[in-house]
């Protein structure tokens, strides 16, 4: 399941994006959607915002994932308008509750996950040298990425073992629950560690000299629209509170 | 590259994927333990909640601490992934400053100390705090921000974080963060000194 992320196929794409634009992206949508800076006031802009996930999946040709956004989304969003007034007590906090855990977190989930699944870890380190970042926060921010579906994999895999042996909810105590589940996970993520070293270290990581790379990265015409509507967004906060 | 490489001080690669590794497994570990903020009445014990589980983690990532800037990097960083998953700003404010002191005792003892390794993790732990600071600047601010969680969260959330939960929370933090270093560093001893790890 996970092999996407960080590794895509480049010939595939059809919308190529700079890395540096893709972050911003994310920032906006994690800050305005999710963080829901703006409040009320930016409503309307906020669903346009919550949208563009759609867009970009299409245009990268992500079928599957664009399709399973837009259903989710649509759903729960009418579901937000239309249930919640008609319905009462705790039915309607639940409703509530749901819509707004959905509507919140799916746009910037569909976003993360086409950022990720469209740039490689060798665009990812090219974009942040060129912006001059520290190698001290870019190296570990890459391998953060790298790392979270492994982990997500590694967890399934112990989960497995541990219902085989019947540690489980429900099944005794949860302090043994938890710490069968979260030492295993911590020593396969060590032993995976030390192998990403000494690969990453083949690759000239670490080298007292400058790396070089074959990403073409660079600002392009759908760059500056993305960034145009990103800044327009925090452009609208800006304006709404400190200027009216 | 060998491990007794002490004489060169700055960070190398190998560090540096060491912060990633250790970095993504706590934040799994938080994101998974915070989750239950949506809870009304757990969100304040998230502070003691996410140090305590999050305690055993870090204190592996200790043993792999040698040199200065680890632990400080690693703080910076849970502050903008804080921010990438809508907590605000604040955590990288407190995360910088708290990280940069939990590295400081953490030097103190020369990165060998357990007792220290302990208040490190107690000291780094203050990050926690830093994603309750809005609930007490402006509340009002804050839940406008989060209309769609509903009245009935709303209410009982602003009944239960009054003014003086601020310091008791940044007190909790510490404090659930050294329970968690003693946690993990029976674990350390339990699992991983048999395993060859820590």
């Amino acid at each position: 399941m996970p092999a996407f992320l960080l590794n895509s196929n480049i010939g595939k794409r059809t919308l190529a994006l700079d890395p540096r634009t893709k972050l911003l992206l994310l920032v906006t949508m994690c800050v305005f959607v999710l963080g829901g800076l703006g409040g009320a006031k930016m409503e309307n802009f906020r669903l346009v915002i919550s949208v563009m996930p759609l867009f970009f999946l299409l245009f990268s040709r992500k079928w599957r994932a664009a399709v399973t956004f837009a259903v989710l989304f649509s759903t729960f969003y009418w579901m937000q308008i239309y249930l919640i007034p008609v319905t009462g007590g705790f039915v309607n906090f639940i409703v509530i509750a749901m819509t707004g855990i959905v509507t919140r977190f799916m746009p910037s989930i569909a976003m993360a996950y086409f950022v990720m699944s469209t740039t490689t870890v060798s665009e990812f380190v090219a974009a942040m040298e060129r912006m001059h970042l520290s190698d001290n926060i870019v190296i570990p921010m890459s391998v953060i990425f790298r790392f979270f579906p492994t982990i997500g994999e590694e967890f399934s895999a112990i989960n497995d073992a541990m219902r085989m042996r019947g540690v489980r909810f429900g099944g005794g105590k949860v302090t043994a629950m938890l710490e069968y589940r979260l030492i295993p996970m911590m020593i396969c993520s060590v032993k995976i560690g030390e192998e990403l070293s000494a690969s990453a270290l083949t690759r000239g990581l670490g080298a007292p000299v400058k790396r070089t790379n074959i990403c073409r990265i660079g600002f392009r015409l759908p760059d500056l629209i993305v960034l145009a509507l990103c800044l327009l967004a925090f452009g609208m906060w800006i304006m709404n509170s400190f200027f009216a | 590259m060998s491990e007794n490489n002490s004489s060169n001080k700055s960070l190398q690669g190998k560090d540096l994927i060491n912060v990633g590794i250790f970095t993504a497994m706590y934040f799994v570990i938080v994101f998974a333990v915070a989750m239950l903020g949506y809870i009304p009445i757990l969100m304040p014990m998230l502070c003691v909640l996410v140090p305590i589980v999050g305690g055993i983690p870090f204190m592996l990532f200790l043993t792999k601490v040698k040199k200065f800037g680890m632990i400080w990097i690693m703080s910076i960083i849970m502050g903008i992934l804080m921010l990438l998953t809508g907590m605000g700003f604040y955590s990288i404010l407190v995360g910088a400053v708290s990280g940069l002191i939990a590295e400081l005792i953490f030097k103190s003892g020369d990165y060998r100390s357990a007792s220290k390794a302990v208040l490190t993790s107690g000291v780094f732990s203050v990050w926690v705090w830093g994603n309750f600071i809005p609930f007490f600047l402006n509340i009002d601010a804050y839940f406008s921000t989060r209309q769609g969680y509903g009245q009935e969260y709303i209410d009982a959330l602003t009944k239960l974080m009054p003014l003086w939960m601020c310091p008791v929370l940044l007190i909790a933090a510490f404090i659930s963060g050294v329970i968690g270093g003693l946690l993990g560093k029976a674990a350390l001893k339990k699992h991983f000194h048999k395993a060859g790890i820590a």
